[in-house]
């Protein structure tokens, strides 16, 4: 890569030590992915779960923050989330093991470095947003995805160590979807039908992630109808991401850089593939479970809008979710904060519901606690969920909001 | 008996040279999607690997799925003693590079062939991310 004289003498431990590991490492990530050069950043979302940072990655943190600010000066902003612990959700979840302690750890840690900790998804509850065309260096897939697609922002996977490094440099390097040459559509596809909720939107990006299968391919999507709503994309996106490995995607006269089809893909489009209605109730059939005992509907993945949260509460009213079921509502802390004094806290609670503030089930330690309730069964509306909590030894289905609360309070997986 | 040295080149990797056996398949990865990381075992059920321990294996498969989890979770394997010994994929994504990176774990893609096809479980390979090559030293028969 070619390096200015600023980035030779980060290298060389001129402007600190956090700067010297960050920008090495960096190097490193861009030369496999043959970057010309590294380009600079404002803004950075950086991915810290607790679960998936483990032990080495908190004293990892801990050992930066242990620095003279001198040595670890930040040359850029940046935000966190999901560390918001529900001291009592977790109590319930994973009894004998204190969560909000050991998450507090890395709150303190990027605490100390300069880090804005909140509580939100950054792509839906903005501290603050990139403009179109700016690069940024946003860690969790789905901030990617919509970065790049809706926002028309620049980003590639700056996966938590690398959006941590991006902190200390003020820089990534420039491969992938900072270039044009990548942000041009590959595939074409034409939905011959109008998803109808945030799990088909969900499902629509799940069937062509899996169809594609690879970062570097990039999707434009012809809809008809009225206009997808940006959590439906949302949806789509982050199960492209999840399913497909995507970074990026176009819906045709929609999104900022697919005006057209010629536009998407910068030449003459080919023939677009057509995705059916019969493709997706076919995708929603080939997950095992219907009529079984409910052990767990957690709706989540991501976090729920205020709007969602006021949806489950009136799709409850005068019912009360099955002995044998939870029904887990995450939604971040000022959306529950919100709903408490909205009164819809309390009407959620009454019919036997659990509102979880500050993270998300899938990403934290699902599977600790599936095997502490003896959980097999698990409902969402989240088509990502649903893949991911596959691996952590449940059997998922994925349906609609409806469908999840109705079957809660049946207390089986209704069809 | 065959013993004849095949030689496979990508683009130049991530990590130190290391020798070992390959447990692979045609399937995709992600650590957070695919394994069990307390016991060192796939873990999803629809995966070819389903129950087979990867840890110390030189892990072949066809291409990174999912997201940012794996980035910091392959440095927290190999803290624990519970990482694959190397990592060959047809296509990576940028958080599996990312990963590689920050927990120094061989790691390369970009084959001039699909890799998945041509090395099968058992195979005793030599990997040097640095020059781009793998070498399966003791094919098996």
């Amino acid at each position: 890569m070619k390096l200015n004289r600023f980035e030779q003498e980060m290298i060389e431990g001129r402007h600190g030590q956090a700067a010297q590991w960050a920008i090495t490492y960096q190097q490193r990530v861009g030369d496999f992915f043959d970057a010309e050069d590294f380009v600079e950043l404002r803004l950075i979302h950086i991915s810290t779960d607790r679960e998936t940072i483990g032990d080495s990655g908190v004293a990892f943190i801990e050992e930066l923050a242990a620095l003279p600010l001198h040595e670890r000066r930040p040359r850029a902003f940046a935000t966190a989330d999901f560390r918001g612990f529900d001291t009592e959700a977790f109590r319930f979840l994973l009894p004998g093991r204190d969560l909000s302690e050991e998450s507090e750890e890395v709150v303190r840690g990027l605490g100390k470095l300069g880090i804005v900790t909140s509580h939100a998804y950054v792509n839906d509850h903005s501290v603050t947003s990139p403009g179109f065309g700016e690069v940024c260096g946003y860690s969790g897939t789905p901030s990617v995805i919509y970065m790049n697609s809706i926002v028309g922002a620049r980003c590639n996977f700056e996966a938590g160590p690398s959006s941590l490094a991006a902190f200390f440099t003020g820089r990534v390097p420039r491969y992938g979807f900072h270039l044009d040459a990548h942000r041009r559509a590959t595939d074409a596809f034409r939905l011959d039908f109008q998803p109808v909720d945030v799990s088909e939107w969900g499902a629509v990006g799940a069937m062509i992630g899996r169809c594609l299968n690879s970062y570097w391919r990039v999707p434009a999507i012809e809809v008809s109808g009225p206009p997808p709503s940006i959590l439906d994309l949302n949806h789509l996106g982050l199960c492209l991401a999840s399913y497909g490995s995507h970074a990026m995607f176009h819906i045709i006269g929609l999104t900022p850089e697919a005006s057209d089809w010629r536009t998407a893909f910068g030449t003459s489009p080919p023939e677009p593939e057509l995705v059916t209605r019969s493709q997706l109730d076919a995708f929603f059939a080939g997950w095992n479970g219907i009529g079984e005992r409910l052990d767990v509907a957690p709706l989540s993945t991501p976090q729920l809008t205020l709007t969602e949260v006021i949806q489950v509460a009136e799709l409850l009213q005068g019912q009360h979710v099955h002995p044998d079921t939870t029904l887990l509502i995450y939604t971040p802390l000022e959306i529950k904060q919100a709903c408490e004094r909205l009164g819809v806290s309390a009407m959620i609670e009454a019919a036997g519901g659990r509102l979880v503030h500050g993270h998300d089930f899938f990403a934290t330690y699902a599977k600790e606690i599936r095997e502490t309730h003896g959980w097999q069964h698990l409902m969402t509306h989240s088509v990502k969920m649903a893949n991911i909590c596959e691996g952590y030894g449940y059997t998922p289905v994925p349906a609609s909001i409806e469908r999840c609360v109705a079957s809660a309070i049946a207390g089986k997986i209704h069809y | 008996m065959g013993s004849s040295v095949t030689e496979y080149r990508g683009h130049q990797g991530i990590g130190p040279a290391v020798r070992g056996m390959a447990l692979a398949a045609a399937d995709d990865f992600s650590t957070r999607y695919d394994l069990d990381r307390d016991r060192g075992v796939f873990s999803r059920p629809s995966h070819t690997l389903y129950g087979e321990s990867y840890i110390g294996r030189i892990l072949v498969l066809n291409a990174a799925k999912g997201g940012v989890a794996s980035a910091w979770m392959l440095r927290e394997m190999v803290q624990q003693e519970k990482a694959p010994l190397a990592l060959l994929l047809n296509n990576a994504n940028p958080v599996m590079a990312q990963g590689a990176a920050f927990a120094n774990l061989p790691f390369m893609d970009r084959f001039d062939t699909d890799i998945t096809a041509v090395i099968r479980t058992g195979d005793v390979l030599y990997v040097d991310p640095a020059a781009g090559v793998v070498r399966v030293e003791t094919p098996l028969t």
